[in-house]
């Protein structure tokens, strides 16, 4: 079956070549058929990408060793699950899966706009053939999947730390993420390419870009939470040019979500959304390079993988046609509409556009600047956590006080006695919070401090955004408060769904600060029946535990948790040693607690054949507030997503106007 | 219509008076953040060296370490510091550099493995800072490396 | 093995019918070329763009206000010039259609002057 899939893939790499070929000569022609045959070339591709797909998880869950990448990825004792998470567990395989996302993306973006956008449709054709072209051929030519071997009796396995119900979903949604930012960069290269530089462009994407942050920003919080459960050093975040990979684009299309909102409203940053769009598409490329091709640590390991240099070509010839064609039509770009106070909503998301690029921006040079360093000293010079915690500080406290000035600034222009009273009861609310958390202690970290106050403002600038307007819809005429409640999310669903994100983004702030600023440590070396303490938690070490599970043995050393008078139940904490894979995992004991969110953490770091176990144990205070804010930020995206009846209404009329025939 | 091309001209020109003020202040908001940027790198002064094994020698300073772990390893972590040797990743050098760690070791951590060190060299011993050690995960996007 | 072609064989087949199909479907078409909007439509839909675009401001100015996001002062200072500018977008569709002049308007391009 291997040969189905070599020749599946064959097939779609004939047809996105023939998509970007047939379609860029349709569009510049003006030649209809040729160009809804290059449509139906880029569904047919993601057809074809479908067969090699179920090919390859066939072959993974019939534990065919026979096909290398199944040797690789897999064993026979893997649970079910975990083998279908190897589909997308190695090279070849998550090529692949990226692969068949951007087919169905390009499929789906293309034949859901081609009814009333299709002078822009049969531009963005071409540009998205080219990307699936080039992934096309990297699966036939440099990394196939479907490689085949004599069988060998069992295959190698899969490493025990990704055995965990977090890497079922975190990869996937993380290239839900990085391959949806492909839409609107195609749609915002196709407007460009064919002069159609009207909204509809952005119109068209909207809801892409929506989906594709989320999915980053869901994608990120898993496997923030992967790392802090299963990993287990005590953190979630290493600032690791890997975890950074997922991070850029993020806030590259961050940026870009506020800025095209002031292009909608205002006209205006045309240029600046079409390069942050390019940079965001860019920088989700140059993320997957820097997972892939080794060059992470020091270029010497740059030559271990062959498919760096490609991606690295592919990002150049990205980045200089992008920026050529930007420069082509630089005239038709400018918009007459200026800024016309730094006292206004486009002002605030223009600051709020330059903190996120600044920080993307400090995180890219973090990243970078070891390669930089080896390659013109010699020396690779890496930067360490300090380096980057001081940039999220300097960058992202101005971020998140701004985060509750701007919904409430008007447009325009405000005048600073307005925002004085605008403002007043929430910079109240604000620094009394502070008062009182440095009166409990909060002062012994100053970031820490301002955070809470920070977060603490736009809290009150977000309630009260709620209350004034559902008080205003009442007014209006909504029958009961709960109606003028639901009536104002559903006539505003982009604005009041942001605002929720906001809380969430708030509810994320207020955790880091706790568990980052405010923690605490304690080690401590334990035989059975003794004590340690830390804060206010006492832990005494009971017994030692082996069990055997499916694939490895597990050691387990039984803690009973007391605080002052009160007895907390037990923690275990200890070892999995797996059989086949011949690893040593780690498995942290957390205890979380249910009314201060404070997680009691406790790593069994050595556990000596005597039965003397030397235990590291945290406690980290507010921490399960970073993953309450992941459910909030998936609540508010999809109120934000939520299609709206009314503004379609509108779309179809406005084109129906100008003579646009509806659907052929 | 010679009046309405000049009513055009006026109006752009006005309204680009107006908008002076804004573009200063975008302006000297782009400059601070440079200059937080680049005072930040000339006084924290940029980050440690990365070294191998076989470029250790005579190295005096914080720097950081990467390179395959090489038995035996002997000691506690957590008493008196695990000691094992360190070699390069790739390369024809023969050279083994003896470590000296204490703190916590990731579970990844094996002979053959793949890990990183901050530490200075002292009296021919690399003494790691504590809680220093990171291990690569045996990637699973580059080819398995040669065994040890 | 033979299975493996066997299905191969038949998925390129089903791919290049579907390229062909617009082909299939219109050997003869009576037009061919793309429905593309001409200066006058694509400079109609930016003047449509920009209607909805400042009506919806001044819809967003009112609730704001009633919200009490926007001052009594601000509000005054700025429901001027939107409603001037509505108005002008509004009087600016209906210029399109019939002849076309140089509107002094925030939004959309100077247009040619046409007399149809």
């Amino acid at each position: 079956m291997a040969e189905l899939g070599r020749a599946a893939l064959i097939v779609t790499l004939g047809l996105t070549a023939y998509a970007l070929v047939a379609g860029a000569a349709a569009a510049h022609v003006g030649r209809r058929r040729l160009a809804l045959s290059a449509q139906n070339a880029l569904v047919a591709a993601f057809g074809s990408t479908l067969v090699a797909a179920a090919v390859l998880l066939a072959a993974l869950l019939r534990n065919d060793f026979s096909f290398v990448y199944v040797a690789q990825t897999t064993s026979e004792a893997l649970p079910t699950a975990y083998t279908v998470s190897a589909f997308w567990g190695g090279q070849e395989g998550s090529l692949l899966l990226w692969l068949l996302v951007l087919t169905g993306f390009g499929a789906a973006a293309v034949r859901l706009n081609r009814g009333w956008a299709r002078d822009l449709v049969v531009w963005v054709v071409p540009v998205f053939a080219a990307v699936a072209l080039f992934f096309s051929f990297l699966v036939v030519v440099v990394a196939s999947p479907f490689a085949t071997q004599p069988a060998p009796v069992d295959g190698a396995g899969m490493t025990p730390s990704l055995q965990n119900p977090y890497m079922l979903a975190h990869p996937p949604l993380l290239y839900l993420g990085f391959v949806g930012l492909t839409v609107p960069f195609a749609f915002a290269l196709g407007a460009l390419i064919s002069g159609r530089m009207d909204e509809r462009w952005l119109v068209a994407t909207r809801r892409w870009t929506l989906l594709a942050w989320t999915a980053l920003g869901i994608g990120q919080l898993l496997g923030a939470h992967w790392a802090y459960e299963e990993v287990g050093w005590g953190g979630y975040y290493a600032w690791d040019p890997v975890e950074n990979a997922a991070l850029m684009p993020w806030l590259a299309a961050t940026a870009f979500l506020h800025s095209v909102m002031i292009q909608e409203k205002r006209g205006m940053l045309r240029v600046w959304n079409v390069l942050l769009v390019i940079l965001a598409f860019s920088l989700s490329l140059f993320g997957t390079f820097l997972t892939r091709s080794g060059v992470v640590n020091s270029i010497h390991s740059f030559t271990q993988s062959s498919i760096g240099p490609w991606f690295l070509a592919f990002i150049a010839v990205v980045v200089a046609v992008s920026l050529a064609v930007v420069f082509w039509r630089l005239p038709q770009l400018r918009s007459p509409t200026k800024l016309e106070s730094p006292v206004s909503r486009e002002a605030a998301f223009l600051y709020n556009n330059l903190l996120l690029l600044a920080l993307c921006l400090a995180i890219l040079w973090g990243v970078v600047y070891p390669m930089l360093s080896e390659a013109v000293r010699g020396e690779a010079v890496v930067l360490g956590r300090s380096y980057y915690d001081f940039f999220l500080r300097i960058f992202g406290l101005p971020l998140l006080l701004l985060m509750g000035i701007g919904p409430l600034v008007a447009w325009r222009r405000a005048s600073l006695r307005s925002l004085g009273t605008t403002f007043r009861w929430p910079s109240a609310f604000a620094l009394v919070t502070g008062a009182v958390l440095l009166g409990l202690g909060a002062g012994s970290s100053v970031p820490g401090l301002i955070a809470y106050t920070f977060a603490s403002f736009v809290a009150a600038t977000i309630v009260l955004e709620f209350a004034r307007g559902t008080r205003a819809r009442k007014a209006l005429g909504a029958a009961s408060w709960p109606g003028a409640f639901s009536s104002l999310i559903s006539r505003n669903r982009r604005r009041y769904g942001g605002y929720v994100v906001h809380a969430a983004i708030v509810l994320l702030a207020i955790g880091i600060a706790g568990s980052s600023a405010f923690d605490t440590v304690a080690e401590a070396r334990l035989t059975q029946g003794q004590t340690m303490s830390i804060a206010d938690y006492r832990l005494t070490y009971e017994s030692l535990d082996e069990r055997s599970a499916a694939n490895a043995t597990e050691l387990r050393a039984k803690l009973q948790v007391a605080r002052g008078d009160r007895d907390l139940g037990t923690l275990e904490a200890g070892k999995n040693a797996y059989t086949i894979e011949q690893q040593i995992s780690n498995e942290v004991g957390i205890r979380s607690d249910p009314l201060t969110g404070e997680d009691l953490f406790v790593i069994a770091e050595q556990i000596d054949p005597d039965g003397t176990i030397y235990l590291r144990v945290f406690v980290k205070p507010l921490v399960n507030l970073i993953w309450i804010a992941g459910l909030v930020f998936l609540l508010g995206s999809l109120i934000a997503l939520w299609p709206d009846a009314r503004e379609q209404r509108r779309l179809v009329e406005r084109t129906r106007d100008v003579g646009v025939p509806a659907t052929r | 219509m010679p009046s309405h091309r000049a009513f055009g001209r006026v109006y752009t020109s006005a309204v680009a008076r107006k908008a002076n003020p804004a573009r200063l202040v975008i302006a000297l908001l782009v400059a601070s953040v440079l200059a937080v940027f680049l005072l930040y790198t000339s006084i924290a002064g940029g980050g440690n060296p990365s070294l191998a094994p076989s470029d250790l020698a005579g190295r005096s300073g914080q720097v950081q370490l990467a390179g395959l772990v090489v038995g035996p390893v002997s000691g506690d972590a957590h008493a008196g510091g695990l000691r094992f040797r360190l070699r390069d990743i790739s390369g024809p050098s023969k050279a083994r550099v003896s470590i000296r760690y204490a703190g916590s070791v990731p579970d990844l951590f094996k002979v053959g493995r793949h890990i990183v060190l901050s530490g200075r060299l002292r009296n021919g011993t690399f003494v790691a800072e504590p809680g220093s050690m990171i291990t690569k995960c045996p990637s699973k996007y580059v080819p398995k490396a040669e065994s040890a | 093995m033979t299975l493996a072609l066997l299905l191969a064989a038949l998925l390129a087949v089903a791919c290049v019918l579907t390229v062909a199909l617009p082909f299939l479907r219109e050997p003869e078409p009576e037009s061919d070329s793309l429905e593309e909007l001409d200066e006058t439509e694509r400079h109609r839909l930016e003047l449509l763009e920009a209607r909805d675009r400042a009506l919806a401001a001044l819809k967003e100015l009112e609730f704001d206000h009633r919200t009490g996001t926007v001052s009594d002062d601000d509000y005054r200072a700025l429901v001027g010039p939107l409603r001037r500018e509505a108005a002008a977008a509004l009087q600016a569709l209906e210029g399109v259609r019939t002849f076309v002049t140089q509107v002094p308007v925030g939004e959309g391009r100077p247009t040619r002057e046409r007399i149809s």
